[in-house]
């Protein structure tokens, strides 16, 4: 078995990438998938809190590289499904103990037993984005609708376009606003993948849940009411290469919206 | 009818005073955004877009009457391919004695630009020449102590010359340029007529060592 190796990245921190792998990771193993999760983000580790993982991480990824520990070992499981498995960062260390080589090496043994090989990026453009793709031979970008998201996002593309290993790139619109877009106050779907120019996996609303679920430690789509949790769940299955038509997120909630919706109808008649 | 949709208009004011607000809020945010990246993805700075927009004007308007204040230089980006997009609006195309007029003007400032040039160097070759000579006078001891002299009246000419043009930054690298010719000079001692060839040479080409001359000659 050859599994794919995908790479989450966004140069700018503070987007989403960690909430989006955990929440993809979490949506594929689901659906039956074995999935490891990568994070490399060395100092600064995340992806076991979003997890709910922490208190059960023995070994690291740097372990594994100074050979204290198989890779096995340095695997950890979730706590609801054994298909979802996490190799933590090192949080005592920087990215220097890690270097591209031994990356892609630790990358290439687990896709031979694994579906998917999703791998958390660190913020920025040096060592550690080097890293992190290297490996890989998919990518998504996230970005969220703001200048200098996209700016970010549009360096990381330009990097990416430079990686013969990466096959296809592809964009994550995080944390998106309908109500701001609709009066004008945010950059629209439209107006950023018209900037951008790369194809569209998903976009997440804004959702407060996420707060809550990162409380918990629980990924937000094992909720099944949530809306960015069923955002997640449909990039997991245009992941698996399935046409899910994007979540209407237009659709005018409240009483007052409806109101003002109606208006906007009569003006188009009248 | 009017008093109706008067009404109208007042109320859905009301409802949408905020999106004709914000409108210019995300507009512009996207302006600003798709301009910052054509300079990230191209590394073309303002001021160079600018420089390279003059001279496109210059060029073009040898050949074809063209409004300056409408023409638009622009980068597109298609897929992997950026381009560069040049709108030019054509008030009228020149005929054939006016274009070779502007041509024939535009080479005679070229000539002009050049010998201007090559005036500059020969008077510094020719004190260059001069100090050379002097210093044949002087015993061999001293030399060295010559040497720092001639690149100090050389650097002093050279700057009085910068300064017309006030390009600061571009003294620095003459003057290192020019540190070496009393070497050259020295070198050929008695070939002293080839000397100053060999100079101009090396710096008769003003277009490459500083179009911003040109620029400003035209």
């Amino acid at each position: 078995m050859t599994g794919r190796v995908i790479v989450i990245t966004s140069g700018k921190g503070g987007v989403g990438k960690t909430t989006t792998s955990a929440n993809i990771g979490t949506a594929l193993a689901k659906s039956g998938f074995k999935v490891v999760l990568i994070d490399t983000d060395l100092g600064l580790r995340n992806l076991d809190l979003l997890l709910g993982l922490e208190n059960r991480i023995v070994y690291t990824i740097v372990d594994v590289i100074e050979e204290r520990c198989k890779l096995k070992q340095a695997l950890v499981k979730d706590k609801k499904n054994p298909n979802l498995q996490l190799l933590a960062a090192a949080q005592t260390r920087d990215k220097t103990a890690v270097n591209a080589e031994q990356l892609k090496e630790i990358c290439d043994i687990l896709k031979e037993e694994n579906d998917f090989v999703l791998v958390d990026c660190p913020a920025g453009i040096e060592q550690g984005f080097q890293n992190a793709v290297a490996g890989a031979s998919e990518a998504i970008v996230v970005t969220t609708p703001e200048m200098s998201a996209i700016r970010d996002a549009d360096r990381i593309i330009g990097l990416l376009a430079t990686k013969e290993e990466i096959t296809s790139v592809k964009l994550l619109l995080n944390r998106v606003r309908p109500n701001l877009i609709k009066s004008n106050e945010m950059m629209s779907v439209d107006d950023v993948v018209g900037i951008l120019e790369i194809p569209l996996v998903g976009i997440i609303p804004e959702d407060t849940g996420i707060i809550t679920s990162t409380n918990k430690g629980e990924p937000i789509v094992n909720d099944e009411n949530a809306l960015a949790g069923k955002a997640y769940r449909n990039v997991a299955e245009r992941i698996l290469g399935e046409e899910v038509p994007f979540l209407d997120l237009d659709e005018p909630k409240g009483f007052m919206a409806k109101i003002k919706n109606a208006i906007a109808k009569l003006k188009v008649k009248v | 009818m009017s008093l109706f949709s008067d009404l109208y208009n007042t109320i859905s004011k009301f409802f949408h005073s905020q999106d004709v607000q914000e409108d210019a809020s995300k507009s512009v945010a996207t302006n600003r955004l798709k301009l910052v990246l054509m300079q990230d993805r191209t590394n073309l700075t303002p001021r160079i877009l600018e420089q390279m927009r003059s001279e496109l004007i210059d060029l073009l308007s040898r050949y074809v009457e063209l409004d300056k204040e409408l023409l638009d230089l622009n980068f597109e980006q298609e897929g992997d391919q950026v381009a560069l997009m040049l709108s030019i609006p054509v008030i009228r195309a020149k005929d054939e004695e006016e274009i070779d007029a502007a041509v024939k003007e535009h080479e005679e400032m070229l000539k002009i630009a050049l010998s201007k040039k090559e005036d500059e160097e020969n008077k510094q070759d020719e004190e260059t020449k001069e100090e050379e000579n002097q210093e044949g006078e002087v015993p061999p001891d001293s030399e060295t102590s010559d040497i720092t002299e001639n690149t100090e009246s050389a650097e002093t000419t050279e700057e009085k010359t910068e300064e017309e043009k006030a390009e600061a930054e571009k003294t620095d690298a003459i003057a290192k340029e020019l540190c070496d010719i009393p070497k050259i000079i020295k070198k050929k001692e008695k070939k002293e007529i080839s000397a100053p060839e060999e100079i101009t040479n090396a710096n008769n080409n003003p277009f490459k060592s500083d179009p911003s001359d040109v620029e400003s000659i035209i």
